[in-house]
């Protein structure tokens, strides 16, 4: 832990919100024009989480607040270990522990429509961690080891040989980001039936927090497809920006699913096209 | 210094199963506390011992050598009279066979003229999991048993605590024994006291769950039995620790694989998963013991210690892939259970198997990941164990649905089982530090990656929801709370112990893991713990970083707590809460009131029991035949 790594951690700290922030805007900007509205200014994101930060804090019990704290605190450590190049696999057990902390907090509050919100998120889980890990083990196979410093030493881009592997994973940011037509846990747009689902007992500052953490999950997972090309890192934040505006336009021109066409897809479709790639990685036997 | 420890090791907990036949039952709680201490006491003395081997020789020898072949005869004989009691006829015919082969054994198997026990890092580890683990399970029979028998009156006490602490003397020797008809003697009795607790009820289902255990454990008795036959006729070999050492470790292939068979049947792997589920008729901390502390264990016990034999072979990988299978399988079924008890027993199968399949790599860093992965699961397993007997006690039920709300009930009993559940999957505890190390050490082999990859994302599913259930606050709060000492005490030690060992998992890993993986393979694993970091050759655990993030969380949520004070209001329920009535009142259709509910997805229809038992026991049977063929050929 020499000063650049402190100065390093600090600008992530305030740097990624922001960046969030603003993707957050582009979001709903998008979301408007598409829809033939105007939409909100850029920074209406920060202005919504300013306002509620001054309200009150209505809560349905005392614990609920705390999962969310977790939650957030958890979503930046596992930014931090990929901006410090830590192990993957690692990364994604830290991230586990972020989005079970929301889960348990959406049960948490009792409430029907929270409860049946995160009995969804979990299947959420079932679909895309396996997903996940099979990158991690993709990186593996390509370089010899786990730590993503090996992916950012290597002279050839991680896309050129797991291209599979990036299609499944712009299907795991689709899911993350609770985007339809995966958008059954939580959703920004209104479903009278789900209401906010997961986070509808969340309000005031428990929910400000719960805005600032997903600030940080977009620098997260894009992140996640940033890692697929950092020989230049020019083309890998064009790589994820192009993945993430890819996401949003999907979340305009879909309805949203049920929750089992989701598993199906993931287990039959998106784990079929990793496991190839992944044979196909470890038969071949090249490395990067 | 060594010896006497031994010894009293395995005569202490005899001492104490005569002391529960003999006193009055009023005495048990002291009797329970003393024996926990002297539990603890001896598993320390033995590891501040040291390793290091007991001979036992000349007369001492003769007269234990003819005590074990009298025990040998007295329990062929007592299951020959009880299988015929109950007309149980494959349980006899397995006992005529295992009778038969003893036979045999006794007339052709050379004498051996000394027995040894083998004291290593492993079984040190073994005898603090059993003797800390396993006595405070008995100080929490004794706050739970009374409940249980009022419940059924039954009153077999004196036999429940006498087969208890019979059991722990047998496991005792079971892990320090190194000579193989001694073992197999251990072996037979922990069946035998298993059995007669499945079958403590003395019902019906319990009678008939007790033989399935026993006829199914009879099984593993008599491929053991014939590996020790082949090994002592054709090899000479008549010691565990020999069979590791012995330079032909190809032609010894079928008697490993043999003796490998038996531990997965004590190991309850598939096929032989429903001895288990069956075994949970019995009270809670007879489940306890069996899935976390005991018996399981000494399945995996036998398959670890004959790493060396079967190390980069195909045996080897037919067994990681067979582990793996069971790993995901049961993983699969666990999450369609809503019964917690079954849902831990397939959480027991599923990560037994995943030692099975770590064993199987054979790596050294595998062989690291499922020594620590038996002592990190066998606390938590303990512990979810007796948190969900005292659950039951609690809420009348083993329903997973009627434990939300759990929270507002029993505060204190929520927070230990939310512990054991958050140790099972989420890092930076022990269970999720050893999975992270089997799976990098797996990632050479992509069957068995593939399958503990998919069988790690059900393991999240099904504790998540769990969890989350238990986490849950409704507004009902009916159910009055016994906090008695003796439940509370090994309760919350253990949560205590989960801890600990998750902070000290490198102190662990270098006093007991390290050495035992360099005894069995030569090398240890080129592993580090600088800075609160696990790193290995291909990876690296920051684990201290975690536990300071997770105190940073509770921190943060304390001092801000106070920023913004709460302010309590009810469910959002579309503006139709029947608030005098119930939080959870909305107004239906027809304008009068409902009660609303939700529940957890288990995709009966996908994963459930009916969809999935048959295809595992085909796949299984399958690998294990493969296993046993590439052993012969």
């Amino acid at each position: 832990m020499n000063v650049n790594d402190i100065l390093l951690a600090v600008l992530v700290l305030i740097g990624a919100p922001i960046v969030g922030c603003i993707a957050a805007g582009i979001d709903r900007k998008i979301t408007a024009r598409l829809q033939g509205r105007v939409g909100p200014p850029l920074l209406q994101p920060y202005y919504d989480v300013r306002k509620l930060l001054s309200k009150d804090n209505m809560i349905v019990n005392k614990s609920q607040n705390f999962y969310v704290v977790v939650y957030l605190v958890f979503i930046v450590l596992s930014l931090l270990m990929l901006i410090f190049r830590q192990d993957i696999l690692m990364i994604i057990f830290v991230y586990t522990v972020a989005s079970v902390a929301l889960i348990v907090g959406g049960m948490s509050t009792g409430s029907p429509y929270a409860r049946v919100g995160s009995s969804r998120e979990i299947m959420a889980i079932l679909a895309y961690e396996p997903i996940l890990i099979l990158y991690a083990l993709a990186i593996y196979l390509l370089t010899g080891t786990f730590k993503i410093s090996a992916v950012v030493d290597a002279s050839t881009p991680l896309l050129a040989y797991t291209p599979l592997i990036f299609i499944a994973m712009i299907f795991v940011l689709n899911i993350k980001l609770k985007k339809s037509p995966f958008d059954y846990s939580t959703s920004h747009h209104a479903h009278q039936e789900l209401v906010k689902g997961m986070l509808t007992e969340y309000s005031g500052p428990g929910f400000a927090i719960i805005e600032i953490a997903h600030f940080y999950e977009y620098v997260f997972l894009t992140g996640l497809l940033f890692v697929f090309w950092t020989v230049n890192p020019v083309i890998g934040f064009l790589l994820s920006t192009a993945a993430f505006l890819l996401v949003i336009v999907v979340d305009n021109v879909t309805a949203r699913v049920y929750w089992q066409w989701m598993l199906k897809l993931s287990w039959t479709f998106l784990l079929a096209i990793s496991i190839v790639n992944i044979a196909f990685l470890y038969f071949s036997g090249v490395k990067i | 210094m060594l010896e006497t420890t031994v010894m009293l090791l395995i005569i202490a907990p005899i001492i104490f199963s005569l002391l529960f036949v003999a006193l009055p039952k009023s005495l048990y709680k002291f009797l329970a506390w003393a024996f926990f201490l002297v539990g603890v006491a001896l598993s320390v003395m033995l590891v501040l011992d040291g390793t290091g081997t007991v001979e036992v020789a000349g007369s001492n020898f003769a007269t234990l050598e003819s005590i074990v072949l009298i025990l040998e005869v007295l329990i062929i004989l007592y299951v020959l009279y009880v299988s015929a009691k109950h007309k149980n006829w494959p349980t006899l015919a397995l006992i005529a066979i295992s009778a038969g082969l003893a036979a045999y054994s006794y007339m052709n198997v050379a004498e051996v003229e000394s027995a040894s026990f083998n004291i290593d890092p492993f079984s040190q580890v073994m005898i603090l999991i059993v003797n800390v683990i396993g006595t405070a399970i008995i100080l929490f029979a004794t706050g739970y048993m009374d409940h249980y028998e009022e419940h059924r009156h039954l009153n077999r006490q004196k036999t429940f605590y006498f087969t208890m602490s019979f059991f722990l003397a047998a496991m005792n020797g079971l892990v320090m024994v190194d000579t193989l008809g001694w073992l197999f003697l251990f072996w037979e009795i922990t069946t035998l006291c298993s059995f007669v607790l499945i079958s403590y009820n003395q019902d019906e289902e319990g009678i008939n769950n007790g033989f399935r255990a026993l006829a199914l454990n009879l099984v593993g008795g008599v491929a053991f039995s014939a590996a020790i036959i082949l090994l002592g006729t054709r090899f000479d070999i008549a010691t565990l620790s020999g069979i590791g050492t012995s330079s032909s470790a190809a032609v010894l292939a079928l008697p490993v694989a043999l003796l490998c068979l038996a531990g997965f049947a004590k190991s309850a792997q598939m096929p032989f998963q429903s001895w288990l589920l069956g075994a949970m008729v019995a009270p809670t901390p007879v489940s306890a013991l069996l899935h976390s502390s005991t018996m399981v264990n000494a399945g995996v016990f036998i398959i670890v210690k004959l790493v060396p034999a079967f190390t980069g072979t195909t045996l080897g990988t037919a067994i990681a892939i067979y582990g793996a299978f069971t790993f995901v399988m049961c993983s699969a079924l666990a999450l369609s259970q809503r019964n917690a008890k079954r849902v831990l027993a397939y959480s027991t199968i599923a990560n037994l198997g995943l030692i099975i399949a770590s064993a199987g790599i054979g790596t050294p860093l595998a062989v690291a990941a499922a020594i620590m992965l038996i002592l990190f699961h066998a606390i938590s397993k303990a512990l979810l164990f007796l948190c969900t007997g005292e659950i039951e006690h609690t809420i009348g039920s083993r329903d997973i649905e009627d434990m939300s709300g759990l929270i507002k009930k029993a505060p204190l009993l929520t927070m230990l089982i939310s512990l054991a559940m958050v140790s099972m999957l989420l890092p930076p505890f022990g269970v999720l530090l050893t999975k992270w190390v089997s799976m990098e050490a797996a990632s050479s082999n992509p069957i068995v990656i593939v399958f503990l990859i998919l069988g790690s994302a059900l393991t999240t599913v099904y504790y998540a929801k769990w969890l989350g259930t238990v986490l849950s606050s409704t507004m009902d709060k009916n159910a009055v709370h016994h906090a008695k000492l003796e439940t509370y005490f090994p309760l919350s030690f253990l949560g205590l112990c989960i801890v600990v060992t998750s902070v000290l998992v490198f102190t662990i890993y270098n006093y007991f893991i390290k050495p035992q993986v360099e005894i069995l393979l030569n090398i240890a694993p080129t592993v580090s713990g600088q800075a609160g970091q696990f790193t290995s050759e291909i990876g690296a655990f920051a684990y201290a970083a975690i536990f300071i993030v997770l105190a940073l969380a509770i921190l943060i949520y304390f001092a801000t707590r106070s920023m913004f004070t709460p302010r309590m209001s009810n469910y959002y329920m579309c503006g139709e809460n029947n608030l005098e009535r119930d939080g959870l009142m909305f107004r239906n259709g027809l304008c009068s009131y409902d009660k609303s509910s939700a529940s957890n997805i288990y995709l009966q229809n996908t994963f459930g029991e009916n969809k999935l038992t048959t295809l595992g026991y085909v796949i299984s049977i399958l690998l294990i035949v493969i296993a046993l063929a590439g052993g012969v050929l």
